[in-house]
């Protein structure tokens, strides 16, 4: 790893004696490095940055593709801009990330390019969360939420509505299997690894019961709160082990959708990338025969979906940073927008993309998720997300792999270390 | 004459050691350099105050990482003892002449060979939890009785330690098959003659000469061990509950996701701490030993 680092620190300074030469010959076309990782449709990416090379003769993108994983892809974005990388123009930026990104100055404030009318062409959940501050630090790309994948062709054999709370999923859910009687089918499947995906998820329980990590008002963590016990209780008690099996302990969004398109689920919670893949009959043995819906609730409250996708941002030590804008505006304009959505799956932030009649012709489940993403709630917004992510991941790794554990003496731990680290990420500004 | 040799020496070498300081030293005195500092790359705006040893002190009191700190061990611990007793059977059994030796023994290498990441990736297709092998093995078309292995606290850590070993055993087998083969066979003709049986030959002759070799295999295993990542990293990202999260995850975890970079260093610099204790006292015991087989 040390003499990995080593090696991109002597290539970075290398790659930096570059531009000088390029400036020497001015018929060069301007480079400019898009640090990007594998997507899993590249058709729209390739055919985006072909159409911007015929568009911007002057400038030329350079992809470099990082890791898949977003923590993966976090480490190789952070070390190389931590070290005043300028080989790096553009990198993508997951939804948690901005705060981080502007307050270690990374990420170039983007306020003076992007003003607020611009912004308010695209969904509220995204801007904020590029927002820190007043400014904003990113130019969204395309939009995720947690929806709800539910087996249309079993709930209408069933005579039942998409359930309405958590509760009425695991009744139905009981129902169709005691109905279809084969072993191996379980009622719901989601994403509870110790990762990411598990802090999204269990966030998602915790709101739909009126509960919050970080109370928006007061600012304190409120793991310990009821609101948030119950519904971590609930997922310990009737998820793991029962309405889902065991296995879901360990998986991450492949392994949960792989369980559902075997037909082995007939609930499940995912990212808007799992329609097509569901629908595809090639992958999929449930392909047609599913539905999509926001997720649960429990009574008297709403459902509530955690906030995904990923930002354009530009490195503040970018010697190219108008280019870079150019390849930013073009690949989140309204018509890259659409094609990315057509040919790679990936839902648009801009609202205006959701009217298009092409769009609402080729991908109609796009209107579907919009609820959904309307109203999509972001994880804790700090500086220091990835060390409050990983206490709650512990916490809620612990709290629902082990029914022995003494619950509230466990969340009033987690609370307490995530409050001394929200005091840490909330420290002046020199 | 011999002081210009000396020079001329020292001269070749210097390259080599030149690359050991900027690729070893270099960077192992800057861990140690950044864990007397509190360093988050996340918020540059706090700077890098030196904080001498608080992040030592704060690392004593860790209950995550003291519960890595019990993990690693118990890591360690099995797998170095199944490691050298299976790499002990394996390498009696290679040393015997039988026909398609000389393939047995290469076969036994292989999985030493496999980059540990890709049995990593193998492991982790055999324990799942729906269609893993080891779950058809044991319980076969009764998929309700199938065990999520990757999944428990309980289990998770057993299913490392297994690919672990697998993975290993025959390292271990191939050393102490070094040391089997220096042994002389007048040795044991003697004592067939003086009516010693296996049990006599085993205990008397091969034990004691192979002990040296031994020593050196449990050496690397137990190094080897305690710098386990790459298991854990690919099979379970440390999950479920910390089960897997041994202290290297824990470290690099620190240092690359949270980039917490002086606690991950100080972490690391236990973690060097420790191994550079055993690899001395292995060492030292190894170098007694060797001394006593040689002079006795």
């Amino acid at each position: 790893m040390r003499a990995f680092l080593t090696a991109i620190i002597l290539f970075s300074v290398l790659a930096g004696l570059c531009p000088g030469i390029e400036a020497a010959r001015a018929d060069q076309p301007t480079t400019i490095v898009f640090l990007t990782w594998k997507p899993n449709q590249p058709e729209g990416w390739e055919r985006l940055i072909h159409r911007f090379h015929n568009e911007h003769p002057g400038i030329r993108v350079k992809r470099q593709v990082g890791p898949h994983s977003s923590t993966e892809y976090h480490a190789i974005v952070t070390q190389r801009l931590r070290n005043r990388d300028t080989s790096v123009d553009i990198f993508l930026m997951d939804v948690i990330w901005p705060p981080e990104f502007a307050a270690a100055g990374w990420a170039m404030d983007l306020t003076s390019r992007f003003p607020v009318q611009e912004q308010k062409k695209f969904l509220d959940g995204p801007i904020r969360a590029n927002t820190v501050q007043g400014r904003i630090y990113g130019v969204p790309c395309y939009i995720g939420a947690g929806l709800f994948y539910y087996r249309k062709d079993l709930l209408e054999k069933y005579g039942f509505k998409p359930p309405q709370t958590w509760e009425e999923m695991i009744t139905q859910g009981q129902r169709v299997l005691k109905g279809e009687g084969g072993p191996g089918i379980a009622v719901y499947s989601g994403q509870f690894k110790q990762y990411e995906g598990l802090v999204c998820d269990m966030m998602e329980f915790i709101w739909s019961n009126g509960g919050a990590a970080v109370d928006s008002r007061t600012g304190q963590v409120s793991l310990d709160k009821p609101a948030a016990m119950q519904a971590v209780s609930f997922v310990r008690d009737r998820i793991i082990g029962k309405a889902a099996p065991l296995g879901v302990l360990n998986y991450e969004e492949p392994e949960s959708l792989d369980l559902f398109i075997q037909g082995k689920a007939v609930f499940l919670r995912n990212w808007p990338y799992a329609w097509s893949l569901a629908n595809d009959p090639e992958t999929s043995r449930v392909a047609g025969r599913i539905g999509v819906e926001r997720l649960p609730c429990f009574p008297g409250h709403d459902s509530a979906s955690t906030l995904g996708g990923w930002q354009f941002g530009i490195n503040r030590y970018s010697r190219h940073p108008e280019a870079a804008w150019q390849f930013i505006r073009f690949m989140t304009s309204a018509e890259s927008q659409e094609i990315l959505a057509l040919e790679s799956g990936l839902a648009p932030t801009r609202r205006s993309v959701y009217d298009v009649p092409l769009i609402q012709e080729k991908t109609p489940h796009l209107k579907a998720f919009l609820p959904a993403f309307k109203k999509a709630r972001p994880r804790p917004l700090s500086p220091v997300y990835p060390m409050i992510s990983q206490e709650l991941q512990r916490f809620f790794s612990r709290a629902i792999s082990d029914k022995g554990a003494h619950l509230p003496a466990m969340a009033r731990a987690a609370s307490s270390r995530i409050e001394r680290l929200l005091k840490l990420g909330a420290m002046p500004l020199k | 004459m011999n002081q210009m040799s000396h020079r001329f020496y020292l001269l070749l070498l210097l390259p080599t050691l030149l690359v050991l300081l900027l690729f070893i030293a270099g960077p192992v005195g800057q861990s140690f350099f950044l864990s007397f500092h509190r360093m988050i790359i996340g918020l540059p705006h706090l700077g890098a105050p030196f904080i001498g040893l608080q992040n030592y002190q704060e690392l004593l009191n860790d209950p995550v990482a003291r519960h890595s700190l019990w993990v690693t061990l118990i890591f360690v611990g099995t797998t170095t003892f199944f490691e050298l007793l299976i790499g002990l059977l394996l390498a009696l059994l290679m040393h015997r002449r039988f026909p398609g030796r000389g393939a047995l023994r290469a076969c036994v290498l292989i999985p030493w060979a496999i980059p540990t990441v890709v049995s990593a990736q193998m492991w982790r297709f055999l324990f799942n939890d729906a269609y893993g092998m080891v779950n058809y093995a044991m319980f076969g078309a009764e998929t309700s009785a199938y065990i999520p292995w990757l999944a428990l606290p309980s289990t998770a850590l057993f299913s490392l330690i297994l690919a672990d070993i697998w993975k290993t055993a025959s390292f271990a087998a191939l050393l102490i098959l070094a040391g089997l083969q220096v042994i002389p066979d007048e040795l044991y003709q003697a004592a067939r003659v003086d009516g010693a049986g296996t049990w006599r030959r085993f205990r008397h002759i091969t034990w004691p000469l192979i002990l040296p070799a031994l020593l050196v295999a449990l050496l690397f295993r137990t190094i080897d061990a305690f710098r386990v990542f790459d298991l854990a990293f690919v099979m379970t990202q440390g999950g479920p509950a910390d089960a897997t999260n041994v202290l290297q995850l824990y470290g690099y975890k620190k240092m690359f996701v949270e980039g917490w970079m002086g606690y991950g260093s100080a972490v690391s610099a236990c973690i060097f701490a420790i191994i550079l204790c055993l690899a001395v006292a292995y060492v030292r015991m190894v170098g007694r030993r060797l001394l006593e087989a040689g002079t006795g």
